[in-house]
């Protein structure tokens, strides 16, 4: 478990083979001034569970990288808690796609988004991951105050978008910054209220520091269209690509 | 040996598309705006969109990842205004061209320059076969409708889509020479055609709004190649404004296999 899914607060259980179920309680630094989930996080969780569903269906030559992450949000996440469901819809040479989803239990089960993850199968250098199967991921950080996500990420406002380091705290085992931090500052980048997103993992983003840059493309009666481009800024490259619907 | 395509009689030719291809990172693409593309708000309709989407990210793709081949993994299409005359012009990069995947962006617009919708897709490298297409030698220019290619009746009823049950968002299609792709399968652009026929049946239903498709996210999971095709439905939300489904696409003429899932979303009129 890393730093980032740890802050997340979010636990995961292998179900039975191609299904991952995700828990997470409504955690007060991950929260927007309405009191509702920031999208952010809520993505990490999808992200993570659809990675590691899909990880798993690629056992035992190959693991995955998140290469693209579509969903749709449907309701504000307010209660909790959420629980997400990752499903394998196919298992390809190269790829893996899942169907993902979170719930909010504290709020008659309201479907809160939905969504696919793509992943593509790569064979890591040391070998996949070993497991105990089936999978169980259980968050140990003490519940306690924690600073708020922005304060945490060392988020700074940037003309058009929103800038971080690329601390280590937000690195995934690869040595590369997590999907889900990605995510988050794609949604901040937007204005921090998405609705939907389509988001393309270009290259990794190895040094930092890593800037989101928002693009308005046009306006509709449910939000604004934007483009949102993230760039690694020491190696000079794009690093992600997003469409974002947001209110 | 090397096929020909797309045959004589086929949607390329019909929806009357243009290319350009620029260069192996950049294609350009034009598709006429007639009656036969619009929606009953008189604009064109994403369906009509992510065909011309589809075919030019395909062409360019398949450059990108020559000698090898490509099947198109996802495609999403968010519109974000209206043409309802003149033509629309597709222009697409290349933001990614990896050893297993290539990722294009997209953008249509209208003869002002106003955006009309912003896609991108991705696609799986595969190792060519004989039956892939040779586009060594296609150029700018190159391919472009024959003369007397046209729609006569709306894109959805050229390709034989009908609506089994509106509530429920159930539509059929069969799968034709005039819609296969160069695999052989239902053309993937033109499902985009099928889902939004299907949300837009379930969500009108269930709104009792005239919504109109505006946001499709398409992922491709197998071949539709035997038909005829149908969808199944799911209203997420809905209420006068907008509306969000997921819609699947089982060939039932293949034991019912699922060829695409998808998320769509309608708004209403983007006049």
């Amino acid at each position: 478990m890393t730093q980032v899914t740890q802050f997340m607060r979010v636990d995961l259980t292998e179900v039975e083979p191609g299904v991952i179920h995700g828990r997470a309680d409504r955690a007060e630094h991950l929260t927007k001034p309405d009191g509702a989930m920031r999208v952010g996080p809520l993505l990490t969780m999808l992200d993570y569970a659809g990675g590691l569903c899909g990880g798993l269906a690629s056992l035992p030559d190959g693991w995955v990288v998140s290469t693209n992450l579509a969903a749709r949000f449907v309701a504000p996440a307010r209660h909790g808690p959420f629980r997400i469901e990752a499903s394998v819809l196919r298992v390809g040479r190269n790829n893996v796609v899942t169907a993902v989803a979170l719930y909010d239990e504290g709020a008659d089960d309201a479907l809160v988004a939905s969504g696919v993850l793509t992943s593509a199968v790569l064979v890591p250098e040391n070998g996949p991951p070993q497991w105990e199967r089936p999978l169980r991921l259980v968050n140990l950080t003490p519940s306690g105050p924690q600073p708020d996500l922005t304060e945490w990420l060392r988020l700074r406002a940037i003309d058009g978008g929103v800038e971080i380091p690329l601390d280590d705290r937000f690195r995934n085992p690869w040595g590369i910054l997590h999907g889900g931090v990605v995510a988050t500052i794609v949604d901040l980048a937007a204005g921090g209220n998405t609705t939907d997103v389509v988001l393309h993992f270009l290259a990794p983003n190895r040094i930092g520091p890593v800037q989101a840059i928002a693009t308005p493309v046009g306006e509709r009666s449910d939000g604004t269209v934007q483009r949102v481009e993230v760039r690694d800024i020491g190696a000079d490259r794009v690093t992600a690509v997003a469409i974002v619907t947001s209110l | 040996m090397t096929t020909a395509y797309p045959p004589p009689h086929h949607l390329l030719w019909d929806l009357r598309l243009r290319f350009a291809h620029d260069d192996d990172n950049a294609s350009r693409a034009w598709m006429p705006v007639t009656p036969e593309v619009c929606g009953d708000d008189g604009s064109v309709r994403a369906g009509a969109l992510t065909t011309l989407v589809d075919v030019i990210s395909g062409g360019l793709a398949a450059r990108a990842a020559q000698p090898n081949w490509i099947a198109t993994a996802d495609l999403t299409l968010h519109m974000t205004g209206r043409a309802a005359n003149g033509e629309v012009e597709a222009r697409a990069r290349v933001l990614r061209a990896g050893r297993t995947t290539v990722v294009l962006e997209i953008d249509v617009v209208d003869e002002r320059e106003r955006t009309v919708a912003v896609a991108t897709s991705s696609f799986a490298v595969l190792p060519r076969r004989d039956i892939n297409p040779d586009i060594s030698e296609r150029t700018a220019g190159s391919f472009a409708p024959p003369d007397g290619a046209a729609l006569r009746v709306p894109y959805a009823d050229q390709l034989g889509i009908r609506v089994l049950d509106a509530a429920a968002g159930v539509v059929e299609v069969p799968v034709t020479d005039w819609s296969r792709n160069s695999m052989g399968a239902f053309q993937g652009g033109a499902v985009g055609a099928v889902l939004e026929a299907a949300a837009e049946a379930a969500l009108r239903t269930a709104s009792n709004s005239p919504l109109v498709v505006t946001d499709l996210h398409v992922t491709y999971l197998s071949f539709g190649r035997v038909g005829p095709l149908q969808t199944r439905t799911e209203v997420l939300a809905a209420d006068a404004d907008r509306g969000v489904a997921t819609v699947a696409l089982f060939d039932t003429g293949a034991e019912m296999r699922t060829t695409t899932t998808a998320r769509v979303v309608a708004t209403r009129s983007l006049l």
